[in-house]
């Protein structure tokens, strides 16, 4: 029986092999190979021969220290995710609850879950073009409105904040759709049985809601905040393309992505400093993700020896079965 | 996944041009269909005889281009020259999302025998092949056998050698000549200066930016913007310039640039136009005179008036006049290269200068030019006219355009691309340029104060390009 | 008591009243990009670039001429486009969830670290391994083929993580220990029991990465150079070559035919999300 036991443990090498060599050829070299540039001297159009610098860590201490920019970039990046993601998860957390509310019985719930993933079907830059026609200056359809309301026209894409304001509302306008099938797919994934017994027990929606669901939507919840971190981080498309310079106005939109693909892109073609740009954000993002993983450990890691025990009771009733 | 995977897309790009470096490996880039230019595949096949007198196998020649504008080029090279023993096999790869640069590189870098033999670039990014890190790759006109003479003969405007020359070897040329003029509006001009006669127009307007402001002025006070936005008068004062971004290595900024900063911000204090931005709804609006207030003109080459202001002017159709500028520029164009490595191949040699030569310096009745001026690139159907890069062909071709109320464009655009200067450039402009208009923005919306929008100009430039301010 | 009922009555009868007028709300800021895009599909460019407009126009014959007369054909685009999006899907969702499934099913040494490793892949920004990979596909001489788009999506971390997570929450070792009793192998006892087991969540994540490989622009444009393998985002894009002369109305049209697929396998996969499948039946 006990040889029994062992031999199920290979499989789980075995299940995890193919994503492991995936990974290393299609993922891992060129990430290692990408982490190597950051401490050379590759720049500029024409192949030469590269060295590595002299100071290894040049690359990293530019930009650390003398390159305002970068700096923008990093602050601007978590202002954006911020004000995009409390909002995006405020409301996916809501419709959801909406939605898997039984009393509530919404009808249309299922055209209204199509309909509101929409804006995530279609092309980053087709939205970012459609926006920045929205808010033409000066004249564009925001801005006939104001001069109906007898207001002066007013160049949202010239001011920092409304333009801000704008790239964190297409994010967040593309996006809690996303988050809301996210959540919902976890709900149905929650045992009706606890819904049935909280409703027996007389509980109200915004109880279930509090009490049953949202901690049991815990684990997917530390998804959706993980992902959304890393993406927030990687937020390029809508800044990009939303003003004309990529990043604007005066970098108020730059952020981490658009200023690697400034220093890959425009005119200088500086491959060792957009890589160690990079290498820089993967320290953030993983240092930010182990914070979070800290924070919500707790829950997690009892969840975690909860499933080992009762894969182990499993284990001995099977060799009890037998 | 979700957002990792919308980030991965534009970032990938950047990888591109890395791949030029060491991987020799760029055989598959140009592969790509030749369904462009086998659609005349009778002929092709009907000719066994090669211009350049070489009999035998038939030749192929690459090549590479953003638009289908010199594919389409290709069928009517084969139409006109039945006896040419050549195919060509296109690759075209659109500017807009970045692509084609780093392709090319590659497929520069890669050589072999899918490299690129002819290859075309646009003006924001043509100095990188003829003048800076690429321009090894090209080969020398005089080498191909198109001598200065013929450029001469050819009466090319200066600019645009001076832009494909590298220390004096000519390696680029275009088609299209891209001088600009100043484009009003007739009715405007009766009613402000009493006539519409070009002539007259153009001292009133210039020369120098002072005449220019009192014309603003003028209008001003009968309820007429000069321009639409700053963006119109960016490229008069860009090419205006005596030096360029770039001096020593160093960010260097030229008074007349510096100026921009002043008289944007006149412009707008004065209400002398409608504050647009180019290529905007409010921008198009203008060119109807839907505008705000209505607008007096335009600064252009030949292609804003018959690409983009002619689905634009609506009403105001006829309405339009060109005179010359207050100070002279250009704006846009294509140049042509050829690949240094098609020399090693006499057929190939010959094959690719007999084509460059009629874009580019052909002034008979059968060349390029002359087709694209008088627009009859397809027989019997009127097609856009254009102005060229050869004064020659602009003399014995009708430029008479309806939108312009008649008027032979030709009159302006051949002294227009006389005046152009092609010696202030460098292959950091776009990105420069885009940095300081955006400051110069900044500035004249009060957003912050001159010296602030300088620094920042300055300190944006080097954090971005990594160049030093001298 | 009946006092209360009655008021609770009323004001979920309120509450209903604002959840249906946010939702349609939200609906109707979903709609308008499309009907924006599949209006300018059918007006001119000089139409298109006056300003945004909800009247249809009468240029969509013209548009489409143009977007057929090129070199390309916008079917053989749906069809490359098809089989690098399915491709993509299929290795990323079965692959995760084998993985995810390997991660929670047995009790491994190197579970822990691996889920670890695992959790660091997801944190490698794109930017960092994109350089090195483009590269390494021309190395390898896989330019031109669909493998190097559709391969690379066997790894995706994230949504082994989401697999996770979701078996976290429904897995029960109970059921895998009766199939074992009933004499299913442990590769059959994934497929046939647990596989259709998370199909909400095989269905989310496919809809995901269906849409985002679908859209996916640049990596096709930089390893396809071959237009019988362009891709219809490809083609889109080349409708946009030239900045002073685009064809703004074709482009529509080539962006509205790009949507149109998306549409269909979003319908075909919302059931799964929508309907849910009955998960309690299996739970302890």
């Amino acid at each position: 029986m006990r040889s029994k036991g062992v031999s199920y443990s290979k499989y789980g090498y075995i299940f995890c092999l193919p994503f492991i060599l995936a990974f290393l050829v299609f993922s891992l070299y060129p990430t290692v190979y990408t982490a190597a540039i950051g401490f050379t001297d590759m720049k500029g159009v024409i192949p030469k021969s590269i060295h590595i610098l002299d100071n290894p860590f040049q690359n990293f201490k530019d930009l650390i220290f003398d390159n305002p920019s970068f700096k923008t970039s990093l602050s601007n990046t978590f202002l954006l995710w911020i004000w995009n993601f409390i909002p995006q998860i405020v409301l996916a957390l809501l419709l959801t609850a909406w939605f898997t509310n039984r009393r509530l019985k919404i009808r249309g719930q299922g055209a209204f879950k199509i309909l509101l993933y929409m804006p995530n079907i279609i092309t980053a830059s087709s939205i970012a073009v459609l926006f920045s026609s929205l808010f033409a200056y000066p004249m564009g359809p925001i801005n006939s409105l104001f001069e109906m309301m007898g207001w002066q026209p007013f160049d949202f894409l010239q001011d920092k904040t409304t333009t801000r304001g704008i790239v964190a509302f297409i994010q967040f306008w593309m996006w809690y759709g996303n988050t809301m099938i996210v959540l919902i797919a976890g709900v149905m994934g929650i045992s009706p049985d606890l819904f049935e017994s909280a409703q027996i027990d007389g509980a109200n929606g915004t109880q279930t809601f509090f009490r049953i669901t949202l901690p049991n939507l815990r684990t997917i919840m530390l998804f959706t905040l993980i992902t959304s971190m890393i993406g927030g981080l990687q937020m390029f498309d809508i800044p990009q393309l939303i003003t004309r310079n990529g990043g604007g106005p005066d970098n108020a939109t730059l952020t981490t992505s658009v200023f690697i693909y400034q220093q890959a892109f425009r005119g200088s073609y500086m491959y060792n400093r957009a890589a160690a740009a990079s290498m820089i954000m993967f320290v953030i993002a993983a240092v930010l993700s182990a914070i979070v993983f800290y924070l919500m450990r707790d829950r997690y890691a009892a969840k975690l020896k909860k499933q080992e025990k009762k894969i182990k009771k499993a284990a001995r009733a099977a060799a009890r079965g037998a | 996944m979700k957002r990792t995977f919308a980030g991965i897309s534009a970032v990938l790009m950047m990888s591109s041009v890395l791949a030029a470096c060491g991987s020799g490996k760029s055989d598959n880039a140009s592969s790509s269909g030749d369904a462009g230019a086998s659609s005349s595949p009778a002929a092709s096949s009907s000719a066994s005889t090669s211009s350049g007198g070489n009999s035998g196998a038939k030749v192929t020649i690459n090549l590479w281009s953003f638009t289908d504008e010199i594919p389409n080029m290709t069928v009517k090279y084969k139409e006109t020259h039945p006896d040419a023993n050549v195919e060509f096999k296109t690759t075209i790869i659109p500017t807009t999302d970045g692509a084609y640069q780093p392709a090319l590189d590659q497929a520069l870098a890669g050589g072999g025998k899918d490299a690129p033999d002819i290859y075309a670039a646009e003006a924001a990014f043509v100095l990188k092949y003829s003048q800076g890190d690429a321009s090894d790759y090209a080969a020398n006109y005089a080498d191909l056998g198109l001598t200065d003479q013929m450029v001469q003969d050819a009466g090319i405007a200066q600019y645009s050698v001076d832009i494909g020359s590298k220390e004096g070897s000519l390696k680029a040329l275009g088609y299209q000549a891209t001088g600009g003029a100043f484009i009003y509006r007739r009715s405007i001009a009766k009613d402000v200066f009493g006539t519409d006669d070009p002539a007259t127009i153009k001292n009133e307007v210039g020369p120098g930016w002072d005449k220019f402001f009192e014309a603003a002025a003028k209008l001003k006070a009968k309820g007429y913007g000069i321009v639409s936005g700053d963006g119109d008068i960016w490229h008069p004062i860009e090419n205006s310039s005596d030096k360029g971004w770039i001096v020593d290595g160093k960010l260097h900024i030229d008074p007349k640039r510096e100026q921009f900063l002043d008289l944007s911000k006149k412009l707008k204090d004065n209400g002398f136009h409608n504050d647009t931005q180019d290529w905007t709804e409010a921008w198009y609006a203008d060119m109807s005179g839907t505008g705000k207030q209505p607008i007096f003109g335009f600064f252009g080459p030949a292609w804003l008036i018959n690409y983009v202001m002619n689905g634009q002017v609506k009403d105001t159709n006829g309405d339009w006049a060109v005179t010359e500028p207050p100070t002279g520029f250009f704006w846009g164009g294509t140049w042509l290269l050829a690949n240094k490595n098609v020399e090693k191949d006499d057929a190939k040699k010959q094959a690719v200068a007999d084509f460059i030569k009629w874009v580019t310096l052909d002034t008979s009745d059968t060349g390029l030019q002359y087709f694209w001026a008088n627009g009859t690139m397809k027989a019997g159907e009127p097609g856009t006219k254009d102005s060229v890069a050869s004064s020659v062909v602009m003399q014995k071709s009708n430029g008479e355009v309806p939108l312009l109320g008649g008027q032979n464009m030709f009159d302006v655009f051949v002294p227009a691309n006389a005046n152009a200067t092609g010696k202030n450039l460098t292959q950091y402009d776009e990105t420069i340029n885009q940095i300081w208009r955006a400051q110069v923005r900044e500035y004249t919306a009060g957003n912050k104060s001159r010296d602030q929008a300088i620094a920042d100009f300055k300190s944006q430039v080097k954090d971005q390009l990594g160049i030093d301010s001298e | 008591m009946a006092n209360i009922k009655t008021s609770s009555n009323v004001s979920r009868g309120f509450n209903k009243t604002v959840i249906y007028v946010v939702c349609i709300v939200l609906a109707l800021l979903s709609i308008m990009p499309f009907l924006i895009m599949f209006v300018n599909a059918t007006r001119s460019t000089p139409e298109i670039q006056s300003g945004l407009s909800l009247i249809p126009s009468v240029h969509l014959s013209t548009n489409w001429d143009v977007l057929v007369g090129k070199t390309f054909s916008p079917f053989k685009g749906l069809l490359n486009s098809f089989i690098v999006s399915a491709g993509a899907t299929l290795c990323a969702i079965y692959f995760s969830s084998l993985t995810a499934y390997g991660l929670m099913a047995y009790n491994w040494k190197m579970r822990q670290p691996f889920f670890t490793f695992i959790m660091c892949v997801m944190m490698i920004p794109a930017q960092a391994s994109s350089i090195g990979f483009y590269q390494f596909m021309y190395k390898l001489h896989w330019t031109n083929s669909f493998l190097p788009l559709i391969l690379p999506a066997i790894a995706a971390p994230a949504v082994v993580f989401f697999m996770r997570q979701y078996l976290l929450a429904t897995l029960s070792m109970e059921i895998v220990e009766a199939a074992r009793i009933d004499g299913s192998g442990e590769y059959a006892t994934f497929n046939r029991i647990i596989l259709p087991m998370m199909m909400p969540a095989l269905a989310t994540q496919a809809i995901f990465i269906f849409v985002s490989t679908w859209n996916n622009l640049f990596l096709p444009l930089i390893l396809l150079t071959d237009k019988s393998k362009y891709t219809l985002p490809i083609m889109v894009s080349l409708l946009r070559g030239d900045a002073y002369r685009t064809e703004f109305g074709s482009i529509y049209l080539g962006l509205s035919l790009t949507v149109l697929p998306l549409f269909v396998i979003y319908f075909l996969l919302s059931r799964y999300i929508i309907a849910g499948v009955a998960l309690g039946g299996v739970k302890e």
